[in-house]
């Protein structure tokens, strides 16, 4: 078992957990959760039942980016549809 | 979000919405509880907290700790007066039957040093305008943690609980912190609260200090009865057929009741709602009317009430008004 990071380190880390993402975005569990399930944040696993780990950089700018998208009057599959063709430009751009 | 001590974090939780004046049966359970998470702090951060089984804080209280932990650990180590590593359970057990004054001591240090970072204020409790609350002119006051930093905190230990992956020790302290003070259900939704527990077993198994931790029961049965009851009673209150019922009898929910008494009889809607405002803002509450009418539907402090006119005949008749929360529907 380990001890809770503090925030420095959790903001000089390249991959948070769940728990840390809650902590540095203000977002609930339940809405990280549903949006993990909804394929609309991108996390790394190595094994079943180990702790998903986000690419914090990533995946923060990606919350802001629903979070104004959501403001903006769009509905969850309106939000996946637009995260998702952001997605296909920037990989066409590279 | 700001880097908060453990007992930091369960006072935030612990302190609120707890009257700050006076030491009532919740509160003192809420305290006795942080005592003991001043303990659990103490181990975490020394490197006494390796072994779990036998404890020792003797040179624990340091002059350079924070001032609660001081407030704890000396009159504790007095307490105990043993020359030999202890139990982690009669630790906790001296800590959680520490006096009223002692626990008063730590509520004061914890809130002022949650006070220094914005994290936890005072605010007037809206019982304090009703007319037939009697405080001898001393304002019913209450604690407000800041609601984004007690979220953040809330949401990191659902998370880590109720996901896969490790546990930090912080998290298998506050369950059991919450599980003592008896907040475990209001913490956990009912679908959760399994997962909870299972957690909490798989905990057992595999962690040494939770191993150490979970068997320890300190909590008074009396104690902890008469808040679920409390608990209880002002939910039910909460439930429409049952508002009904305490708009006529009071007595049994007066938080969700108040009675704010008008200057003048049979004054209209618009005097009504003038006199209303006047005693809320003289008892420092924040005030918007959402809807005008013979029943105005108005906000005080983020919580939106119905104000019904009302008359109420002793010896003389008294005309007023009664704030009913609104339930959405």
């Amino acid at each position: 078992m380990s001890r809770q990071r503090t925030m420095d380190a959790i903001l000089a880390s390249e991959y948070v957990s769940i728990g840390e993402l809650a902590r540095i975005t203000g977002c609930r569990y339940s809405t990280l959760k549903f949006y993990t399930e909804e394929a609309m944040l991108l996390f790394e696993q190595a094994e079943q039942n180990l702790t998903r780990r986000y690419r914090r950089e990533e995946t923060v700018e990606r919350i802001q980016r629903i979070k104004q998208l959501k403001e903006s009057g769009l509905n969850i599959p309106q939000i996946k549809e637009a995260l998702q063709s952001c997605a296909k430009q920037d990989g066409k751009q590279t | 979000m700001k880097d908060l001590t453990l007992t930091q974090s369960f006072a935030m939780i612990a302190l609120n919405a707890q009257n700050s004046k006076y030491l009532t049966t919740v509160k003192k359970i809420a305290l006795r509880c942080m005592a003991a998470s001043v303990i659990l702090e103490t181990l975490l951060d020394s490197n006494s907290g390796t072994s779990w089984t036998a404890v020792d804080l003797r040179k624990a209280a340091l002059p350079d700790s924070a001032a609660y932990s001081r407030s704890i650990l000396e009159p504790l180590n007095k307490k105990i007066n043993s020359a030999r590593a202890l139990s982690l359970k009669r630790y906790l057990k001296a800590a959680y039957s520490l006096s009223g004054r002692r626990l008063k001591k730590l509520e004061m240090s914890v809130a002022d040093s949650l006070r220094e970072q914005d994290l936890l204020q005072e605010i007037p409790n809206l019982l304090g305008c009703d007319l037939y609350f009697d405080s001898s002119g001393v304002p019913y006051m209450e604690y407000r943690s800041n609601i984004p930093e007690y979220e953040a905190i809330t949401e990191t230990i659902k998370a880590e609980v109720l996901d896969n992956g490790p546990v930090t020790d912080e998290a298998i302290c506050m369950l059991w912190l919450l599980r003592e003070s008896g907040s475990f259900s209001d913490f956990f939704s009912l679908n959760d609260l399994e997962t909870a527990a299972a957690r909490m077993n798989e905990l057992y198994l595999h962690s040494p200090l939770a191993k150490a931790l979970y068997p320890v029961r300190i909590h008074h049965s009396a104690e902890l009865a008469a808040k679920q009851f409390l608990h209880w009673k002002k939910s039910v209150f909460k439930k429409p057929f049952a508002a009904g019922i305490n708009f006529i009898y009071p007595v049994f929910e007066r938080s969700q009741s108040v009675f704010i008494d008008t200057e003048a009889w049979f004054s209209n809607a618009d005097k009504r709602l003038e006199d209303v405002e006047t005693r809320l803002r003289k008892y420092g509450h924040e005030f918007t009317v959402l809807h005008a009418g013979s029943v105005p539907i108005i906000k005080i402090d983020n919580l939106v009430y119905k104000a019904v006119p009302q008359a109420i005949y002793g010896r003389v008749p008294i005309h007023g008004v009664r704030l009913i929360p609104r339930i959405p529907f």
